[in-house]
């Protein structure tokens, strides 16, 4: 989604501390600008306030999935012991409710699981090999010690200005990347 | 049969192997290079390759054998496992491919008489055993014998059959069996052999016959096998009318020479016992086995089994014995007593009755010893019994007891108007009166060390082996410039022969033979001879001064030459009854020589001293002739649950003294000689005493025995010892005074049944008369249960079995039946012993109560209960095995993926599993024997039994076309056609009025491990004994 | 504890002892979790290696023969259906436990010491369930229809059997090792992340920075990745309760004396967690002596891993007492004959094997000299370990072998097929433990920074901190 047609230009940002970072992002945020991103190592405690994101919508992903395994595995071993083909298996009911409840239940997890990892890959949109924060050689070190802040600047804007306004915030260094567009 | 390498049959004459020129194809016979094209020369060309390329055909299908196949795999080799290596990197599923390999097959072209493809045909025939005949039907699949089963018809057996029967269809087809007429150039220097032909040795008889003829055939010798043929009579009469100082001998090891010299004794004439159990109300069996289901005893065991059937009907056996027989095993009480000791019993008997029972009063016995208070406890109780049951009782000896004691029961018998009710004497209806090696060895040495005898033929079953160690039976042989042995296997006897003729299997050869009480029955080959066999009868046939005949046309002619006018139509009726009318002797009722027998009882008896040896039978080798018979070897000894092997067994008391256990192997001199064997010790024998099973430690192993893993097993291990290496023709049935100690050795033993005891749970039921009467033990074990789920209501048919244990004498007849009936796989002796992994679907469980020397045993026939809450099936993950709406437990073989949960959660542990490719290394020949209406089972599956579920659908389909329902007693299993006793039944619980509805409601009823409330379909009646109170 | 950083270790305030020696900024903490993936394989790690390829061709050769002659080649027997492979397949499952139990239950009860250990815990349950996946598909007659046990439409129309426990096994393994592997994936993405920024040549750049799906520590993402994680924690523990329920139902719902019994499931659990954090200790302590990781996996971590041994043995020797005291009490005869002829038959020096290593040998951890001390902890694990497969030795195959009908009481003698699978499994699971040690992050590298930074703030406010430690 972030790939546009036209290239556009990037502002990546090193902050020293995990707080001046979420300040920086904020004040940002509440500056006009909507693509603002941090890359930190670790979580961050109230990271989702200061970008100002909603609830995630995991759960619910979850929720539908648990659901729609647990159903489809209860269906399944009815149409299939009870239904389809019954048979007298040591004159036991061919299909019998207590003995539904493993499969069930592991049913329920598996597709739950399932939906939960994808579900996070495609909010997050992975995999994705490229991202233009990359170009930035330094950009590295966020994954492993910096604090860094994006910034995926709007048509037209002016790159210096903008950088220059993130420096004042006390970025300890800035860099301007373009976008590739292939 | 994918690759049958055999030609139909056509019942009817055809000229005999060598008589004819060879057409188009096989190759010509007289070759000793070439392998002759298994006897018979009509162009039954397998295909177009040999019809229009015999050449190149015939190297292919030069051997009978796959290459090596007579080697002992060896573990796994490099290429083979580099093979393997490749394969199960690629997908498992080729593993799978394996299993189907693609052979192509061709149909009938000419279908013959009365053959439809796929339906069983049904022929009755005979065989017999020691010169005792007994009556079989045969079934026919496509021409190939698979199955064998008593002739309904015959007097005697009523359909009923023992394990030798069961088993004559594998050892018909069994690849050890000789194949090639053998020449040695000469008896001394026995090295260089030459195959040669049946042709040239008849031209080489009839030549020399004219010689031997001029002096009346002074050295013409014949030692036979003992022989009933009334045809074979005829011919021996010929040949003595040829060759008039000629000599005919008939050897049997195991033989009735004792109980023929008693009746002499008694009655002054030879004559031979039978027995009619259902008439007997107390029976003493004094070292006697009557049940063993010999063809002589079947009738009366099938008596006995009557009476054991109803508790108003029950009768009493005592069994004096001194090893633990079957009969032993089933009497109501049981006395142990030294071989030797019988006589001394006997005698005090035959005085306590004395005083009571006229016609003894004359006789004076003294028992030759002190009777221990027991034993005269005994003798005052049975004689009691005896003498209140005046021709409604019994006393019967054994074979291996001295003529005088058999005389003494026959003294008892007649005195008690016995003979003629329960004693059946008919004359010795072989042709020769005795067959114990003592009767012809002496003079035939004499005439041979004089060079009198120019030649030696042979039938009798290889004497060489199955003779005492004292006779130099082979020193014999060899001195005799021409010796001829015609033998089913080119054994020990043949190696000494100069000639080596392989017999004609039963099921191959046309002649007739006699029963017990003389009733005749034709013999017609099922098969045409698989291997250019001959009958004794074309043997004999040689030394007549008449041109060849074919056997059928010889025994058409003989009994033609009997019947006369309208044979034609009898022949017909004969071959389809299987019996031949008016042949029956009438009983006779000799009256008591009294004389005779005071004499033979003045002389006082021999005492034993010291370790006393018997040499009985093996219940599964009998003398040793089945040791090549697979099926038989791993039939569990009814006793003692031993397979492949035999063992020395005693008392566990003796055992103890001896500080030897179970396996341990012990060093038994006597007369001279040394034989180490394994011990086996058993409840109930008598102490100081030795049973040896006689017929093992030959040199043959059973092939076509699966390799049983890659840790490199042996084929098969178990041949067990030579018991005839310690017999003197002195003493063939018992000796004493023999050393015995510990050679420090073990020997492993593959037995299948480890712990003899209940271990103090209610598994199965035994107790006496009184006792059931005043409160049955089985009320606990039979009746519903409370139980969550609703059961399941059957429309229809619901198929049930009933087991009577107190019929059951653990013979196994039925366990061999199964075999034969579910193409069940021989595993071998290594399996069984290292992984208990036999694959009987039917196994009888022995257990061994109360005292350890005075044992109860109970025999519990176990296989599927086709229980109604089958506790296997909820297990399976794959629905691989369910109920049937008749309530079958059924096994989808091609579903089971083989988890051998079903197995962990039968109870009852019936369930078996193809741990290897049994079938896998079965060579063609043994394959022939395969029921083609049963599945055989691949590697990976769980097998048991399905109460024959293929004979009840081929009876369903037969009532169907005739729109019927299914008759009582129209779908009978193997199992329970096999059994002597009739204690199995088989039918639907859905009708009123079938015998196995009434047993599932008698008052012995009960469920084996009734109260896991597997509402088990099989039923048991318990074992209810009726013990003389006097005695208890 | 002698420990020369103690004074200067970076403090949880609520704990006493440190759970990170030594103070370290993120770059530097980075630089030492990954020193042991770009420094040369030790010679201990090769020979270890070495020695796990040779266990691991024992398990191919095994496999081959099985497969190429069959199941008769194991030493199962009638009545022995199941023996040495249903053992080794449990005691597999069953170490597997205690990796999903550290990351997902400590995880949700916000044990902070679990950071540390987690990764390679699960690391451990993944290779374990792999190990044990491989003997229920091995074991089976026709192990080329094992696809048969699956639901799927077939030309016989047939379907599984949905009443036997075996295949509620099928869905509930299956499930476990999904699960868990994503759980695990999941876990590894951002430190994969970092190991693509920190490495220096192209292709490890090239093969981490495809395994981290182009992670970025993206705020967002964090956003969902946290409470993803916190889901699949959450998800995970009810399932590694259920997995072993569900193996041990494979024995209480049968009806062999032995085997049915009610306490199986959480006994069996109790189980698991018992030998799998035993396994995790016995490959802790080599590990974090040659990985360079002794700062991170402290004695403290080691210690309460003991204590959960000691807690989790003595609910396993609760099992024990309640089924004998059933066995006796209910007064059914197979069922009590079967129990006293595991204390005295044939197989008695398992039976007492598995107690003395199950019931006895955990007490020693009431004293903390043997919870923390490096050798005895290592060789009390590894007794752990054998006394839990002597325990599935005694259920299954005992009770096999002594059930209702005295005419099949049978011996049961293993083949070396048996013990080459067992040997085999063990040397592929050391196999991937090494590769794992050796190529991936074997610590959660970005929790233990998390964990970090929290601790470094938790010590700035001295009053919180009474070992006032330079900052």
């Amino acid at each position: 989604m972030e790939t546009a047609i036209v290239p556009r230009n990037w502002i990546v940002a090193e902050f020293p501390t995990p707080a001046g970072l979420l300040e920086a992002a904020q004040t940002l945020r509440e500056g006009g600008l909507t693509d603002i991103d941090t890359h930190t190592p670790y979580p961050l405690h109230g990271a989702e306030k200061f970008l100002g994101l909603k609830r995630s919508r995991v759960p619910l992903i979850a929720l539908i999935g648990g659901i729609v395994g647990g159903v489809s595995g209860l269906v399944m071993q009815w149409w299939m012991n009870g239904y389809d083909w019954p048979l007298n298996i040591g004159n036991r009911p061919p299909f019998s409710a207590p003995a539904a409840i493993p499969i069930t239940f592991e049913c329920t997890v598996l597709f739950a699981a399932l939906s939960i990892f994808f579900g996070t890959l495609a909010l997050s949109g992975f995999p994705r090999p490229y991202h233009p924060a990359f170009d930035a050689e330094e950009f590295r070190s966020h994954s492993t010690h910096g604090f860094w802040l994006s910034i995926a600047l709007p048509e037209g804007s002016d790159a210096q200005n903008a950088s220059g306004k993130v420096s004042e915030l006390g970025a300890s260094l800035v860099k301007v990347v373009q976008e590739q567009v292939e | 049969m994918s690759d049958s390498r055999f030609p139909l049959p056509v019942l009817g004459d055809e000229k005999s192997s060598a008589s004819v020129e060879p057409e188009v194809v096989s190759a010509p016979q007289s070759e000793a290079t070439t392998v002759p094209d298994h006897g018979y020369h009509k162009s039954y060309w397998r295909s177009l390759e040999q019809k229009l390329n015999p050449e190149k055909y015939k190297s292919l299908n030069a051997r009978e054998f796959p290459p090596n196949y007579f080697d002992v795999p060896k573990g796994v080799d490099r290429r083979e496992f580099i093979g393997l290596l490749g394969a199960s990197m690629a997908l498992a599923g080729l593993t799978a491919c394996s299993e189907k390999p693609v052979e192509p097959i061709l149909a009938y072209t000419k279908n013959p008489e009365h053959m439809v493809v796929g339906d069983p045909l049904h022929y009755a025939t005979a065989w017999s055993l020691r010169g005792v005949g007994t009556g079989l039907l045969v079934t026919a699949r496509e021409g190939r014998p698979v199955k064998v089963e008593g002739n309904p018809e015959h007097p005697v057996n009523k359909g009923s059959t023992g394990a030798y029967d069961q088993a004559l269809t594998i050892s018909l087809y069994d690849p050890k069996r000789g194949q090639h007429v053998r020449r040695t150039a000469s008896a001394t220097k026995p090295g260089d052999i030459v195959t040669a032909s049946w042709r040239t040795l008849r031209e080489q008889l009839v030549t020399q016959g004219a010689e031997w003829a001029k002096d009346g055939g002074e050295g013409l010798r014949f030692l036979m096998e003992p022989s009933s043929s009334p045809s074979g009579g005829d011919l021996r009469e010929k040949v003595l009318k040829r060759f008039p100082k000629a000599k005919f001998y008939a050897h049997a090891q195991l033989n009735h020479d004792n109980a023929i010299q008693g009746a002499e004794l008694a009655f002054g004439t030879a004559l031979h016992p039978s027995y009619a159990l259902e008439d007997a109300d107390v029976v003493v069996a004094l070292d006697a086995d009557l049940l063993e289901p010999l063809p002589e005893n079947l009738g009366a065991t099938r008596g006995w089994g009557e009476r054991r059937s109803e508790l108003s009907k029950l009768n009493r056996v005592y069994a004096i014995e001194s090893r633990l027989s079957i009969t032993g095993a089933s009497a109501d009480q049981r006395l142990r007593l030294k071989p030797s000791e019988i006589e001394g019993f006997a005698r005090a008997l035959l005085a306590e009755l004395g005083g009571s029972v006229a016609g003894l009063n004359g006789l004076s016995a003294q028992p030759g010893r002190t009777l221990s208070d027991t034993e005269q406890k005994w003798v005052k109780a049975i004689a009691r019994d005896l003498a209140g049951k005046p021709s409604r009782s019994l006393v019967a000896v054994g074979e291996t007891q001295p003529p005088v004691v058999h005389a003494i029961a026959y003294a008892i018998n007649s005195a008690l108007g016995n003979v003629g009710t329960t004693l059946q004497l008919h004359p010795v209806l072989t042709h020769e009166k005795y067959s114990s090696v003592g009767t012809w060895y002496p003079e035939l040495k004499e005439d041979v060390d004089a060079g009198k005898v120019k030649a030696l033929v042979i039938t009798a079953w290889n004497p060489v082996y199955a003779s005492p160690f004292d006779l130099d039976v082979a020193g014999l042989i060899k001195k005799v410039p021409l010796s001829i042995y015609l033998g089913s296997h080119d054994d020990e006897t043949a190696k000494v022969a100069t000639w080596y003729l392989p017999a004609q299997h039963t099921l191959e050869t046309w002649g007739d033979t006699r029963a017990v009480d003389g009733t005749a029955s034709i013999i017609q080959p099922l098969i045409r001879p698989l291997f250019d066999g001959q009958s004794e009868h074309d043997l004999l046939s040689a030394f007549l001064d008449a041109p060849e005949q074919t056997a059928y046309d010889r025994l058409r002619a003989f009994w033609s030459g009997k019947v006369g006018l309208g044979f034609d139509a009898k022949w017909e009726t004969w071959l389809s009854t299987g019996l031949i009318d008016g042949q029956t002797v009438p009983a006779q009722r000799p009256a008591l020589n009294a004389r005779g027998l005071s004499q033979a009882l003045a002389t006082a008896p021999a005492q034993g001293s010291g370790v006393e040896l018997a040499f009985v039978p093996d219940y599964r080798v009998f003398d040793g002739r089945f040791a090549n018979v697979t099926w038989l070897q791993e039939m569990p000894d009814p006793i003692t649950k031993l397979t492949w092997d035999n063992a020395a067994m005693m008392s566990p008391g003796m055992a103890k003294k001896l500080g030897v256990d179970r396996e341990s192997v012990i060093a038994i001199s006597v007369n001279g000689q040394t034989l180490e064997a394994p011990v086996l010790p058993v409840p109930g024998y008598a102490d100081d005493f030795i049973a040896l099973p006689v017929g093992y430690g030959r040199e043959l192993f059973p092939s076509g025995l699966p390799l049983g893993g890659v840790l490199g097993n042996p084929v098969n291990g178990g041949t067990g010892f030579n018991a005839y290496a310690l017999q003197t023709s002195a003493a063939l049935g018992f000796v004493s005074g023999a050393q015995v100690k510990a050679a420090g050795k073990t020997y492993d033993l593959a037995l299948t049944q480890d712990h003899w005891t209940m271990e103090g749970r209610e598994v199965s039921f035994s107790q006496t008369l009184a006792e059931f009467k005043k409160e049955p033990a089985v009320e606990e074990s039979r009746g519903p249960l409370p139980t969550l789920l609703a059961p399941v209501v059957y429309e229809g048919y619901q198929w049930a079995m009933g087991v009577d244990t107190n019929r059951c004498t653990g013979c196994s007849a039925c366990v061999v039946a199964c075999v034969a009936e579910n193409n069940i796989p021989v595993v071998g002796k290594h399996q069984i012993h290292r992984f208990n992994r036999e694959m009987h679907w039917m196994r009888i469980d022995r257990y061994f109560a109360g005292d350890e020397n005075e044992p109860e045993v109970i025999n519990q026939p176990m296989m599927c209960q086709h229980c109604e809450a089958a506790p296997c099936e909820y297990v399976c993950p794959v629905n691989a095995t369910t109920t049937s709406d008749e309530g079958l437990n059924e096994m989808v073989y091609n579903r089971c993926i083989g988890t051998r949960y079903c197995s962990n959660n039968c109870p009852y542990k019936v369930r078996r599993f193809n741990y290897l490719h049994w079938n896998g290394e079965k060579p063609a020949l043994e394959q022939m024997a395969m029921n083609p209406d049963v599945t055989v089972r691949a590697r990976g599956v769980m097998e048991k039994c399905t109460y024959c579920v293929q004979r009840i659908e081929r009876t369903r389909i037969k009532a169907r076309t005739e729109g019927r329902p299914i008759k009582e007693g129209e779908i009978v299993t193997a199992c329970q056609q096999a059994c002597p006793t009739h204690a199995i039944s088989f039918g639907t619980l859905s009708d009123q009025n079938s015998e196995t509805l009434a047993w599932h409601k008698d008052e012995r009823r009960y469920d084996v491990l009734h109260e896991l409330n597997t509402r088990p379909r099989t039923a048991y009646l318990m074992r209810v004994t009726n013990p003389n109170p006097e005695l208890a | 504890m002698a420990d020369p950083h103690a004074a200067t270790a970076a403090m949880d305030p609520l704990e006493p002892v440190p759970l990170i020696i030594g103070q370290y900024t993120d770059a530097t903490l980075t630089q030492s979790l990954f020193g042991h993936v770009w420094a040369k394989p030790t010679k201990g790690w090769l020979i270890m290696f070495a020695l796990s390829l040779m266990g691991t061709g024992i398990l191919g050769i095994s496999v081959v023969i099985t497969l190429g002659w069959g199941i008769g080649t194991w030493g199962n027997t009638i009545p022995m259906g199941w023996a040495w492979g249903i053992v080794n397949f449990v005691w597999w499952v069953g170490i597997g436990h205690a990796g999903t139990l550290i990351s997902a239950i400590l995880f949700l009860f916000q044990q902070k010491w679990r950071t540390a250990i987690n990764r390679f815990a699960e690391a451990m349950t993944i290779f374990a369930v792999m190990c044990a996946g491989l003997f229920p598909a091995l074991h089976t007659g026709r192990p080329w229809f094992d696809y048969f046990l699956f639901p799927y439409p077939s030309d016989t129309l047939l379907w599984p059997q949905f009443k036997s426990p075996l295949t509620w096994d099928v869905f509930a393994v299956s499930t476990y090792f999904t699960v868990s592997l994503l759980f695990w994936y999941l876990g590894l993405i951002p430190d994969f992340a970092a190991l693509r920024d920190a490495s220096t040549n192209k292709a490890r750049r090239l093969v981490y920075g495809m395994l981290s799906l182009g992670w970025r520590g993206s705020g967002r993402h964090w956003n969902d990745y946290k409470s993803a994680y916190l889901l699949l924690a959450g998800l995970a523990t009810p399932l590694v309760l259920s997995v072993h329920t569900i193996v041990s139902f494979d024995f209480a719902v049968s009806l062999l004396p032995g085997w049915h019994t009610t306490i199986f499931p959480p006994y069996f659990v109790a189980g698991a967690v018992f030998s799998g954090f035993a396994m995790v200790v016995t490959w802790l302590v080599p590990a974090r002596q040659f990985c360079g990781l002794k700062h991170v996996i402290t004695l403290r971590h080691l210690e309460n891993m003991n204590k959960i041994i000691m807690l989790t043995g003595m609910l396993v020797a609760y099992g024990y007492m309640m089924e004998h005291f059933i066995a006796w009490y209910s007064g059914n005869v197979p069922e009590w004959d079967q129990f006293y002829d595991r204390a005295t038959g044939n197989f008695r020096a398992i039976y007492w094997t598995m107690m003395f290593c199950n019931v006895v040998l955990p007490q020693v951890y009431w004293f903390k000299k043997a919870r923390t001390s490096i050798p005895i902890m290592f060789v009390v694990s590894i007794l752990v370990n054998v006394g839990m497969w002597s325990e599935r030795f005694v259920i299954f195959v005992i009770s096999l072998h002594h059930s209702f009908l005295p005419s099949m009481f049978k011996d049961y003698v293993p083949t070396l097929v048996d013990v080459g699978l067992l040997v085999g499994t063990i040397g592929m699971f050391s196999m991937l433990m090494l590769l794992f040690l050796k190529f991936f992050p074997a610590i959660a590298v970005s929790e233990v920074k998390e964990l970090n930074h929290e601790l470094a703030h938790a010590h700035v406010r001295p009053e919180a901190n009474p070992r006032q430690s330079g900052a």
